[in-house]
């Protein structure tokens, strides 16, 4: 089954009217002035495309990662507070193949306000400096009546102590932060806490949009507790160590907002490595690096933990030049998976309730993610994204579940996503997603078991996104 | 576990709050930090800590004439110089800076060495910039470079050097002084005027390479 022509087309006009509206109502509000802006921009003064390549968020231009490795403390102290929000439709291709369409595709095809942010940070000494997220989600908890509950927690966060020391013969960043989110703390945004930009709103149509493919990551994901310590020699060598454990006692603002049963439980101290070689020449710079991490997660059980090893590969490509901005990107993820004994080869049944192979007692999964960018004049952009996931077949994540379900007890993940997106002031974005799937939990077609294919996974995404 | 983590909060504070040093501040409201630390320590990240910018996104200042550097910062300040580089990166930075930091600024940069940039230039278009850089073009109205910036085009006073700056910068600003009011009450608003975007970007070409 396919959209329904007709009615999506009159649906999108008077979507894309409703948008339009928003964003002429929204360039009306605006003070002329580009100086009254979230609070980086504040601080220093200047447009947010100093910081952030062609005006995209969050990718950072060469000078936005030297004010991010000085630890934000370029300019003089301001109003600490900024604010985001975004507004989304998503609409996904196929919603008849489904038995109960209302659930698993909540909010398809409606507006809706999808989540709003507000920002602590900024300069505090000349070499502490903050940047704090919080985050409200509307639709967070589903209600017994169908109806949300919004929901408030910690999202990003970031505290730093940053010397530089420069002069005509070297220059050496040294930096330590307490953050959440393992890469959180990174330059670049091909690290697994920045490659994936636009929030992933909670209804279920959006299930399938962009954010929600695999991208490469760390297993234990953020809201847990860690320092790290920094180094940036001659704009070329960065290197970062650190550790995470839970985000309890003391550091339980690190998961505020989360119920102390919900919170990513870790065993000990996790280490965190990370490695980076950067050029610059002419108006190009190129970045290639390594990231690790060994994490220990009491996710699949209670008392026993599930062991992760990850390992990244990334690269990055900038042209920036007024009018053109370009950037290519690629990360590759490794991660293995140990099982605790609970989960570890353990009996398994298909879904006639038929004797299969085992559990495994491990798995590998590998995700690969490239994506060429081009904005001009930091308003007019588009982008193309391909992404890839692999890994090991696994009797354990076999699942009957319609639309979510797994019938190949296999992560395989396959397709690409196309992006335009229209930035007419620098606090104001109006994009499209479209993110289409040839390969969905291991297969193409019947994927899980009850004759849905990847491509019914299509979704259609647009979003206006503003930050003042 | 809870009293050990303060601790090294406390620790982390009160280190961080004793750290605090001028000559590696990055405060751009704080009138006592030395124009040699914002030189280091905020213009080298698109400048270069020796005013040899890499990206052509950013004017070179190695070897500025400190007149124009000091004019230049004072109208970013004061707002009357408005491109929209310079109002996109430069007022907010220049917002709060006295004008001996000023001063400073441009004394440390006329002082560096500027560098050529490695870059290959079509003979042609580099003959026909010299040209126009040495003798103008006379049946357009187009007066000669030098007689201005200088036969070494190093520039005098509040007329900058302009040998070796990035071609694309050139380009830009001879475009905002032919099609813009964002840089006023200079001579540059008639000389460029007759300007063909060929012509502008010989000169630019031959700028940046200014050949012995």
């Amino acid at each position: 089954m396919s959209l329904a022509i007709g009615s999506s087309i009159s649906f999108r006009a008077k979507l894309l009217l409703r948008l339009a509206a928003l964003a002429i109502v929204g360039l009306m509000l605006a003070p002329k002035a580009a100086h009254s802006l979230p609070l980086f921009a504040r601080q220093t003064g200047q447009n947010c495309l100093a910081c952030h390549a062609g005006g995209q968020f969050p990718e950072l231009t060469p000078y936005g990662r030297m004010f991010k490795m000085t630890g934000y403390t370029i300019g003089e102290r301001t109003v600490p507070v900024s604010a985001m929000a975004v507004a989304s439709y998503s609409k996904v291709a196929n919603t008849s193949k489904s038995d109960d369409p209302s659930a698993d595709f909540s909010k398809n095809g409606s507006l809706i306000f999808a989540t709003a942010s507000v920002f602590l940070g900024g300069k505090i000494t000349d070499n502490i400096g903050a940047f704090a997220q919080i985050t409200y989600d509307p639709y967070s908890v589903q209600n017994s009546d169908g109806s949300y509950s919004g929901h408030t927690n910690a999202d990003n966060i970031d505290i730093r102590y940053a010397d530089r020391f420069v002069d005509d013969k070297s220059d050496f960043i040294f930096g330590v932060s307490v953050n959440n989110n393992p890469s959180v703390t990174d330059p670049w945004n091909t690290a697994a806490a920045w490659m994936q930009y636009v929030p992933v709103p909670s209804p279920s149509s959006s299930r399938f949009i962009d954010g929600a493919t695999p991208y490469p990551g760390l297993a234990p994901g953020g809201n847990i507790a860690g320092a790290t310590a920094y180094g940036f020699w001659n704009r070329t060598v960065y290197a970062e160590l650190g550790a995470y454990g839970t985000a309890d006692n003391a550091f339980r603002f690190m998961s505020a907002g989360i119920d102390s049963a919900s919170i990513t439980k870790l065993k000990g101290l996790n280490p965190y490595a990370r490695l980076a070689v950067s050029r610059e020449w002419g108006a190009n710079n190129l970045m290639a690096g390594v990231t690790g991490m060994v994490s220990q997660v009491y996710d699949l059980d209670a008392a026993d933990p599930t062991h992760y090893r990850d390992l990244l590969v990334d690269a990055q490509y900038q042209y920036l030049l007024d009018p053109h901005t370009v950037t290519a990107q690629m990360a590759y993820g490794w991660r293995r998976v140990s099982y605790p004994g609970s989960v570890a080869n353990q009996p398994a049944v298909d879904f006639a309730g038929n004797p299969v192979a085992n559990t495994n007692s491990s798995d590998t999964i590998n995700v690969f993610r490239a994506k060429l960018t081009y904005v001009y004049r930091a308003q007019y952009g588009g982008s193309v994204n391909f992404f890839n996931q692999g890994g090991s077949t696994n009797t354990y994540y076999l699942d009957p579940t319609r639309v979510s379900g797994n019938a190949a007890g296999n992560p395989g993940q396959r397709g690409a996503t196309l992006e335009v997106f229209w930035t007419p002031i620098q606090y104001l974005r109006v994009g499209a997603q479209y993110t289409a799937y040839n390969r969905y939990n291991g297969a193409s077609t019947n994927y899980d078991g009850s004759g849905r294919n990847a491509s019914d996974n299509n979704s259609l995404f647009l979003y206006l996104w503003g930050a003042y | 576990m809870r009293s050990s983590h303060l601790v090294l909060t406390l620790a982390v504070g009160i280190v961080g709050a004793g750290c605090s040093n001028i000559d590696r501040s990055r405060d751009l409201a704080d009138p006592k930090v030395p124009a040699l630390s914002l030189a280091q320590q905020v213009c080298s990240n698109c400048h270069g800590v020796d005013g040899n910018s890499v990206s052509p996104a950013f004017p070179r200042l190695a070897g500025q004439q400190a007149d124009y550097i000091t004019a230049q910062l004072t109208n970013f300040r004061s707002h009357q110089r408005s491109d929209p580089a310079g109002e996109f990166y430069m007022w907010g930075l220049s917002r709060h800076l006295t004008d001996e930091q000023i001063a400073g600024l441009a004394e440390y940069y006329s002082k560096q060495v500027p560098r050529r940039d490695a870059v290959a230039a079509d003979p042609k278009l580099l003959a026909t910039g010299k040209d126009i850089f040495e003798k103008g073009v006379p049946d357009q109205n187009v007066l000669a470079c030098m007689t201005c910036h200088g036969p070494k085009a190093r520039g005098i006073g509040t007329f900058p050097a302009l040998s070796y700056q990035h071609a694309d910068y050139i380009v830009k600003q001879l475009n905002v002084f032919q099609n813009t009011q964002g840089r006023p009450g200079t001579p540059m608003e008639f000389v460029t005027h007759p300007l063909s975007g060929d012509n502008k970007e010989a000169i630019a070409a031959y700028l940046q390479a200014f050949p012995d």
